[in-house]
């Protein structure tokens, strides 16, 4: 490992997570670009040419630019200064897929232009990375793309605003540590074994499955969340003002066990990707069911807050707990 | 319209490229008039292609066509310039690279290549004129440049390109400040190495000359020096100030041919004089070039010779005065003159049949005719006086017109001037009789240089402007050494005997100006004579000297070039302490709420009551009640006060600025109070006595 990288995470280190990052003059650093460089040496090249030919207009334009180039530093830091970052909440997502940071710029001040947000260890000009304009008094949102490689609860890495406006010149920057995390849920095994029927024939739980959201009318109760809106009876909820629910039996009184067990794969993250598979399937065709993971149950239910909830336990499950 | 809405239509690449592109041909603009004529086509149709790629949003050629282009231009300009070094052949070289690397679009640092290069382009410019519309024109560019640089930094959208051209102005105009200081300030030093030959052609006396050249300053009407005659004034006709000595011809350009011996080892002119010398001084203006018009014949000899101070003056072989460095100053120098002299060589001496060389294929019709004239019978055996005699017999008896704009003149100019036009100016007549006479065998050259004066003093001084600049012709007669010739004073005399100026007649546009309204005409041309007047005081004779009765003016009794660096640090200094200052200043500048919210939360800490930083003054006034019981009853009744104005409905005084400072009088005084209260609760504790009074704090 050499002293750059170990000098790099060492300064990395040292940025402390915030929700919210505003932008002052203790956190900008601005250095000159090496277009900066090339420009001031041309500066000195057009002054000893200035010189040299006795030329007070040649004087006089470089003496302008250097005064625009010396302007135009300040113009680039004050381009950051005054604008406040935060996150909104990131929906989780699946091991593999994009889950997209969407981070809101507020500007108190001054239109701001070119501001470059990417992450830490990018360029500026690199693929990922992403320009905006924040209006007057406004708002600007920009959206990052980030992609858990794995299963779990990611930290939000650190994140590098940037800008080179006006001139390119010199270049503007700061790191923000967002104090948000990504949740990743275990890939779903594809193609997925058939979903394990609890208490029933295949079958029959096969032809079941097949009518779904159930034919048969078994009877009425209250609307639950989790309850399709299918479910729904419309005309019945139109009259009484409430909201109510067909009850199917099968629903009721069948749900689906998904157990540790029962997914009998290699390894423990293959089996949390066939039980990821079987809860995406059960909640595809609307079927209550319960998950037990060892040391950790969750009760029977439906609809997305079980999804969700079945996922997260999928996501956070840990064998050593 | 049409054209408008097209250019709405654009993508953003194609708009930013041809704005870019427009910029930089404008910055080319005033050097196509003196690049040879391939460059000139060449950049524009480089710049046009470049402009249909954009417009067709098609690929950019291969590295190896731009690379072949590129070395056919160079291969070009060593035809055409005969070299690669000097100011010609680098400008001629940089507009190609210029416009080929606009074919290098492809990543953001190319770009940014062609705005440095762009930059430098700008200052070529310089080096041929320094007029006020030059310098007009190329702000334009500077400020084109520039908001295309901030068009390349304004990756979102399609921002337009006014709001671009805005900011790009905004920034110089900030920048303004600090560029007239470097520009008052900066020290004016001489050249750090070699002297320029070529440098800026402001006068007529570049050491060069092309036919057509000394026109264009002769609309320059700036005073070039002034003279004044401490013994008797010669006569009009004997005013010649001897400028460089021009020699070589290669059929379009004359040029001194004297090849580049060290300053040191020069050959001493061979100049006797006769008669009685006029002693005179001379006060020349910075004329940037690197010599002395001295009145002919100057001698170099002690007592004669001039000796500028801070310059060595020398004399070279053709009798002109040379300087070391350009003249950046004005400078004032007395000499002696002797207008009867002897010079140059009386027997023939090998270096003489240079001065017969003619480029051969140019002006056929002047050999021949010249050789004729030669080869008559009553011509055999003639001297070279009765040559030169028979030529400005012929210009004197044949219609040959002086005047300042005779037209452009084709590659055979002389004999094009000779036989078909027959107008021209002391550029014309001296290059064709220089040309006649070589064809004769006579060794025969061109001086440059001024001719005559105004005619009233001012104050004793005679005016020599820079519409004086003349040029004549030298020829060898054996015996005798070089002698004078003016063949303009045999078509115009008054020219030269009343030393009436170089004047062009008025353009198309102010002669119609001046038949619609002659007094309008006037005052336009007073006021454009007054702006240039104190563009060349304030801005092209801006000088060492100039800087120094500033430093005089500050105060300073005997400044010098330290003193400059020492006022521009000093000031440069005390500019970045007051900006850092002001940094400070606007770092801890705090809303005036955010600011009572901690002090208030300071104080109430005193008082034993641990609040947040982001409680509302309604939550602080729950923990006032909770903590300190009926004592904190008042402050908290004043927290839910003070909440009431600040997020209740418009009524109860509002939190202004002032509303706010009266809350906290109140606040504090009543926080003094309970925790004097608790300090004598708890006397008994050491600790409870020594609060400082809360509202001794600013208030």
């Amino acid at each position: 490992m050499g002293l750059r990288t170990r000098m790099r995470r060492w300064w990395l280190a040292r940025v402390p997570a915030s929700e919210t990052w505003t932008l002052t003059q203790r956190n900008i650093y601005i250095l000159p670009t090496r277009a900066g460089v090339v420009f001031a040496a041309t500066l000195v090249l057009m002054l000893l040419a200035s010189i040299n030919y006795q030329l007070n207009l040649g004087y006089a334009l470089s003496f302008l630019l250097a005064g625009a180039g010396l302007v135009s530093m300040h113009l680039t830091h004050g381009t950051l200064r005054g604008l406040t970052l935060h996150l909104r909440p990131t929906p989780a997502v699946f091991a593999g897929d994009a889950a997209m940071l969407e981070v809101v710029f507020v500007n108190p001040g001054r239109a701001r232009h070119g501001v470059a947000l990417h992450f830490e260890g990018l360029g500026a000009h690199d693929a990922g990375s992403v320009w905006s304009d924040v209006p007057a008094q406004g708002q600007a949102s920009a959206q990052l793309s980030i992609v858990p490689p794995q299963r779990g609860l990611h930290r939000v890495p650190v994140l590098v605003i940037e800008t080179l406006f006006p001139f390119g010149l010199f270049r503007a920057w700061s790191l923000w540590h967002p104090a948000a995390t990504v949740l990743a849920w275990p890939r779903p095994e594809t193609p997925a074994p058939p979903l394990p029927q609890a208490g029933a024939r295949a079958d029959e739980q096969a032809a079941r499955a097949a009518r779904s959201d159930g034919a048969e009318f078994d009877g009425v109760r209250a609307w639950r969340r989790g309850d399709t809106l299918r479910q729904v009876l419309w005309k019945k909820a139109a009259r009484s003002g409430e909201l109510v629910s067909r009850d199917t039996a099968g629903h009721a009184a069948r749900e689906l066990a998904l157990e540790w067990q029962a997914a009998s794969a290699a390894g423990v993250e293959q089996r949390l990707s066939r039980l990821a598979a079987w809860v995406v399937e059960a909640d595809r065709q609307g079927q209550p069911y319960r998950l037990s993971l060892p040391g950790r149950d969750l009760p029977a239910g439906r609809g997305e807050a079980q999804r969700r909830a079945a996922l997260q336990a999928l996501a956070l499950w840990d064998a050593a707990a | 319209m049409m054209v408008a809405r097209a250019w709405q239509r654009l993508p953003r690449e194609a708009r930013d490229t041809l704005f870019q592109l427009g910029v930089i041909g404008w910055t080319m603009l005033p050097h196509f008039a003196h690049l040879p004529p391939w460059c000139v086509v060449m950049a524009l149709a480089i710049l046009g292609w470049r402009g249909r790629l954009a417009l067709r949003g098609a690929p950019l050629p291969r590295r190896w066509i731009v690379g072949l282009v590129l070395a056919a231009a160079i291969a070009l300009t060593l035809w055409s310039e005969r070299t690669l070094l000097g100011r010609d052949a680098g400008v001629t070289l940089l507009v190609v690279l210029m416009a080929l690397k606009t074919l290098e679009l492809r990543a953001r640092r190319d770009a940014l290549v062609v705005f440095f290069l762009g930059f430098f382009l700008v200052l070529t410019n310089f080096l041929y004129s320094q007029s006020l519309l030059v310098a007009l024109s190329m702000l334009v560019s500077v400020w084109g440049l520039l908001t295309a640089l901030v068009l390349a930094h304004m990756p979102v959208g399609r921002p337009p390109l006014a709001q671009a051209g805005r900011l790009a102005a905004h920034a110089a105009l900030l920048g303004l400040p600090l560029m007239v200081l470097l520009f008052a300030l900066f020290p004016r030093v001489a050249p750090l190495w070699g002297v320029p030959q070529d440098a800026s052609g402001r006068t007529g006396l570049s050491g060069s000359m092309a036919l057509g050249g000394v026109a264009s300053i002769a609309n320059d009407d700036s005073i070039a020096m002034r003279v004044r005659f401490l013994g008797p004034v010669p006569a009009g006709e004997q005013l010649y100030f001897r400028g460089p000595v021009l020699s070589r011809f290669d059929g379009r350009e004359w040029t001194r041919g004297v090849p580049s011996v060290p300053f040191a080892q020069r050959p001493q002119a061979q100049l006797q004089v006769l008669g009685s010398g006029v002693p005179y001084e001379l006060t020349i203006e910075p004329s940037r070039l690197a010599l002395l018009p001295m009145l002919e014949m100057t001698p170099d000899t002690p007592g004669s010779a001039p000796e500028p101070q801070g310059l060595v003056a020398v004399q070279r072989a053709d009798a002109q005065w040379q300087t070391d460095r350009p003249l950046t100053e004005r400078l004032r120098v007395s000499a002696v003159a002797y207008p009867e002299y002897r010079h140059g060589p009386r027997v023939e001496v090998p270096g003489l049949q240079d001065l017969l060389a003619l480029p051969p294929g140019f002006n056929p019709r002047s050999l021949a005719w010249a050789h004729e004239l030669r080869d008559r019978a009553e011509n055999v055996g003639a001297s070279a006086e009765e040559l030169a005699a028979l030529l400005l017999a012929h210009v004197r008896r044949e219609e040959y017109l002086y005047t300042l704009e005779p037209g452009s003149y084709g590659r055979d100019a002389v004999d094009e001037f000779w036989f078909d036009r027959r107008l021209g100016f002391c550029e014309h007549f001296a290059a064709a009789f220089v040309v006649m006479m070589r064809a004769m065998g006579v060794p025969a050259r061109i001086v440059t240089g001024y001719q005559g004066t105004d005619p009233v003093p001012v104050d004793g001084y005679y005016v020599v402007r820079q519409s004086h600049a003349h040029a004549w012709a030298e020829y060898w007669q054996r015996g005798k050494g070089w002698v004078r010739a003016d063949p303009t004073a045999a078509v115009a005399p008054e020219r030269i005997r009343t030393s009436r100026n170089l004047q062009p007649r008025p353009g198309l546009v102010a002669g119609a100006l001046t038949t619609v309204s002659p007094a309008l005409a006037q005052q336009m041309r007073r006021f454009w004579e007054a702006m240039n007047n104190r563009w060349n005081q304030w801005v092209l004779n801006y000088s060492r000297g100039t800087q120094f009765d500033l430093l005089k003016r500050l105060g300073f009794r005997a400044p010098e070039a330290l003193d400059l660096v020492y006022v521009l640090l000093g000031l440069l200094c005390s500019a970045s302490l007051a900006a850092a200052a002001w940094a400070l200043w606007d770092r801890h500048r705090q809303d005036p709420w955010q600011r009572l919210q901690g002090r208030m939360a300071q104080a109430l800490r005193l008082l034993g009551v641990n609040v947040s930083a982001h409680d509302p003054p309604r939550t602080r006034a729950d923990l006032v009640r909770r903590k300190l019981g009926p004592r904190g009853a008042t402050l908290a009744s004043q927290l839910e006060a003070l909440d009431r104005a600040r997020y209740g409905r418009g009524q109860d005084g509002g939190t202004g600025r002032l509303a706010l400072r009266r809350w906290w009088r109140g606040f504090a005084r009543e926080a003094r109070v309970v925790h004097d209260a608790e300090s004598a609760a708890r006397s008994a504790t050491p600790r409870g006595s020594s609060g400082a009074p809360l509202g001794a704090r600013r208030g």
